[in-house]
C-alpha cells in the first residue's frame, strides 16, 4: 500500500517537475498534496485492504450509477467528486482544457471506481483557468469530498494556483493511477 | 443635505430614539422601511424639474438578510423581511466575503480582484464601507485569501469587532489578521492543515484535518497555536465548516455528515461536549455511513442556522444516503439545544441550500434555492410571508441586532456616526 502511495506521489512530482520548470515551491507542494490523502481515500478497510469489496453494497449511489461511455455527463465514472463545468463540455476533454486555457499544476483528488472493470483509480480533478466559467455541463458530486479544513478534497475551492489568473473555466477529470 | 419631502432625518431620528429608549420594543419597532419616495403630485401640477441624489439608508436592521449571488455573480443584496423589497447592495466580487460590525456602523468586505479584469496584478484586501451610505471608507491591503463560494467562516470578525480573521490558502494555509480601529494588516500566522474560523475570547480557533480543534493565542506578542483532543473523523464522518457561533454563550454548534451535533464552548482550552443525533433527537434511527442506507441526513450550503436568544437551531435535512452532503433540504428540522429534541418538522415546497434567521424576538427565516429565489417564513409558525424572486442563491447573513442588548448598542453607535 505505502509503495502504492509512494509510487504515485513520485509519479505525480515527475510530472510536475516536467511540466512546471518555474514553479518548484508550489508544484511541488501541490504534488505532496495531491499524494498525501491517498491512503485514507481508498474505499476499503485497512484489514481488507487486499481484498476491496465492489459489490453493489459497498458502493455509492455515484458508483452504483456511474457509466464508462460518454464523458460529457455528470454520471460518467471518473466524476465522482467533481464540482463544476465540465471540461469536455466546454471544448476541451476529460484530462485537457480547452483551448487558451491554463490547467492548474495543484488539484483535489477523488478516488473513483471504474463500473466495467470494478477497479478504484486516483482522479486529479484539475481545474482549468484563466477565463470566464464555461458555463456548460455543471455537475456537483460528492463522493468522500470533505470540508475545507481537509483541502485537497474539497471540490468547492477554486483550485487555480500557479496560473497567470485564478478566474475558473472548467474542471478535468484526470486518471492518475490505480488507487488499489 | 436635505431631501426634498423626504421625512429621513425624522424617521431615522425617532427610530433611534425608541431603540435607546426602549430596547426590548426597538427589536419589534424599529421601522425596515427606507425612507419614502416623495408622494407624486396632483395631476393639474406643473411638473417641476429635479435633482437626482442619491439615498441613504438605515444601519443593519433586525429584520434584514444579506445574500450573496452565489455562482450568478457579485453583490450581497440587502431584502427586508417585513417588505420583501430591496434596500441596497454591498459592493462585493462574485466570490467576496462579507462580515457586519457588531456595532453596526460598517460592512467589511474581504476580497480578491485583478488590475485587467481577470489578469494582471492580484490584489487582495479588506474593503471598509459604512453601513448609511455604503460608501468605500478605505481599503486595508492584506496579503492574499482564499477565493472559494460559500462559506461563511473564512472572514470572521472577533466578538468586539475590532479585529478581522481572513483565511488564506495559496495552497499553504494561514490566516491573516487585520486590526479594523487602526485599519491595518497586522501578521500573517501560518494554520497547517486546519481552517473554518471561529472567534475565539484568546484570538480564534479552527477545525483541522486530523480532527481536533486548533486554538491560536494571539494575546502575547507572538501567536501561539495548541491543538485540543481528536473529536471528530475528518474524512470519516466530517463536520460541516458552515457552523454556527453563539457569542453570548462563546458557544459553536456543528453538524457532521452523519447529523451527529457536537458542541463547544470556545477559550483558551475549548471543550467539546459529547455529540448527538440529530435524528434520535428527532425519534428517527441516526445517520449511517454505509451506502444504500437511506435516512434523513443534514446537507446542503448554508444548511443550519441559530437563533441564539431561544437556542433554537434550524437544519435542512433532506433524504438520502452517505455523501450526500450537498443535497438541497427538503424539511427545516428545529432543534433545540437545550433539550436535545427536534421540537418541529417543516417540509419544503422547493429544494432549499441556504438558510439563515434573525436575531429579534419575532424571528424570520431566509431560504433560497439555486434559482436564486428567497423565501421568508415566520420561523416559530413556519408560515411562508413572502416569496422574493432574483434576490441571489449564494449564502444569506442575518446582522446580530434583533436582541435587546445588540439593537441598543447598534442605535447608539449609529447616533454617534452622525448619520443624517
Amino acid at each position: 500500500m505505502n509503495n502504492k502511495v509512494d509510487a504515485i506521489g513520485e509519479s505525480l512530482l515527475r510530472r510536475f517537475a516536467g511540466a512546471t520548470s518555474r514553479r518548484s515551491m508550489i508544484s511541488k507542494l501541490g504534488a505532496v498534496m495531491v499524494a498525501a490523502p491517498v491512503f485514507p481515500l481508498l474505499p476499503v478497510s485497512r484489514a481488507n485492504a487486499q481484498k476491496p469489496d465492489r459489490s453493489v453494497e459497498a458502493k455509492t449511489a455515484f458508483g452504483r450509477n456511474a457509466q464508462t461511455r460518454d464523458d460529457t455527463k455528470c454520471d460518467y465514472w471518473r466524476y465522482c467528486a467533481i464540482d463544476g463545468a465540465l471540461c469536455s463540455c466546454c471544448g476541451g476533454g476529460v484530462s485537457s482544457c480547452p483551448a487558451g486555457a491554463q490547467p492548474s499544476p495543484v488539484s483535489w483528488v477523488g478516488t473513483c471506481i471504474n463500473p466495467d472493470q470494478g477497479k478504484a483509480y486516483l482522479i486529479a480533478y484539475r481545474d482549468c483557468c484563466g477565463k470566464p466559467y464555461c458555463g456548460q455541463c455543471g455537475c456537483d458530486n460528492t463522493d468522500r469530498a470533505t470540508q475545507l479544513y481537509v483541502p485537497q478534497l474539497n471540490n468547492n475551492v477554486i483550485w487555480c494556483f500557479g496560473t497567470s489568473s485564478m478566474e475558473y473555466h472548467c474542471s478535468t477529470a484526470v486518471l492518475v493511477g490505480a488507487a488499489k | 443635505m436635505t431631501f426634498p419631502g423626504c421625512t429621513w432625518h425624522v424617521l431615522l431620528k425617532t427610530a433611534l430614539l425608541i431603540g435607546v429608549a426602549l430596547p426590548i420594543a426597538a427589536a419589534e419597532a424599529q421601522t425596515t422601511e427606507t425612507p419614502p419616495m416623495p408622494p407624486p403630485p396632483p395631476a393639474n401640477v406643473d411638473l417641476k424639474p429635479e435633482e437626482a441624489y442619491t439615498q441613504k439608508m438605515l444601519p443593519p436592521q433586525p429584520q434584514w438578510a444579506y445574500v450573496r449571488g452565489g455562482g450568478g455573480g457579485g453583490g450581497v443584496r440587502i431584502f427586508d423581511g417585513a417588505t420583501g423589497k430591496m434596500r441596497g447592495e454591498v459592493d462585493t466580487s462574485q466570490r467576496g466575503d462579507m462580515a457586519i460590525d457588531p456595532a453596526s456602523k460598517y460592512y467589511y468586505v474581504a476580497d480578491t480582484i485583478w488590475t485587467k479584469s481577470d489578469r494582471g496584478t492580484r490584489q487582495d484586501f479588506v474593503a471598509v464601507y459604512d453601513t448609511t451610505e455604503l460608501k468605500l471608507q478605505v481599503e486595508i491591503p492584506i496579503p492574499g485569501r482564499i477565493i472559494i463560494g460559500g462559506e461563511k467562516h473564512n472572514f470572521i470578525l472577533s466578538d468586539d469587532g475590532k479585529t478581522a480573521y481572513v483565511y488564506n490558502y495559496s495552497p499553504a494555509s494561514s490566516v491573516n489578521v487585520v486590526d479594523l480601529v487602526k485599519r491595518k494588516f497586522v501578521r500573517a500566522i501560518e494554520l497547517p492543515g486546519c481552517a473554518s474560523l471561529m472567534p475565539n475570547p484568546v484570538g480564534f480557533s479552527a477545525l483541522c484535518s486530523d480532527g481536533t480543534m486548533a486554538t491560536i493565542d494571539t494575546t502575547g506578542t507572538k501567536p501561539v497555536t495548541t491543538h485540543g483532543p481528536h473529536f471528530f473523523p475528518a474524512t470519516g464522518d466530517p463536520i460541516f465548516s458552515n457552523f454556527t457561533y453563539d457569542k453570548t454563550k462563546k458557544q459553536v454548534t456543528f453538524v457532521s455528515y452523519t447529523g451527529l451535533v457536537y458542541q463547544a464552548t470556545m477559550g483558551a482550552t475549548p471543550t467539546v461536549a459529547q455529540p448527538f443525533s440529530i435524528q434520535q433527537a428527532a425519534g428517527v434511527r441516526p445517520g449511517e455511513t454505509t451506502p444504500l442506507d437511506v435516512n434523513w441526513l443534514p446537507g446542503g450550503r448554508g444548511l443550519m442556522a441559530l437563533h441564539a436568544p431561544s437556542g433554537q437551531l434550524y437544519v435542512l435535512m433532506h433524504k438520502g444516503e452517505y455523501w450526500s452532503q450537498n443535497e438541497p433540504g427538503q424539511e427545516i428540522w428545529v432543534l433545540d439545544l437545550a433539550s436535545h429534541k427536534v421540537v418541529k418538522r417543516h417540509p419544503l415546497k422547493a429544494e432549499i441550500s441556504n438558510i439563515e434567521v434573525t436575531q429579534d424576538a419575532k424571528p424570520l427565516l431566509f431560504i433560497n434555492d439555486k434559482d436564486g429565489t428567497t423565501y421568508v417564513l415566520d420561523a416559530q409558525t413556519m408560515e411562508e410571508k413572502r416569496k422574493i424572486e432574483k434576490t441571489g442563491g449564494g449564502l444569506i447573513l442575518t446582522a446580530d441586532v434583533g436582541t435587546p442588548a445588540m439593537a441598543a448598542a447598534a442605535t447608539a453607535s449609529t447616533d454617534g456616526s452622525g448619520a443624517n
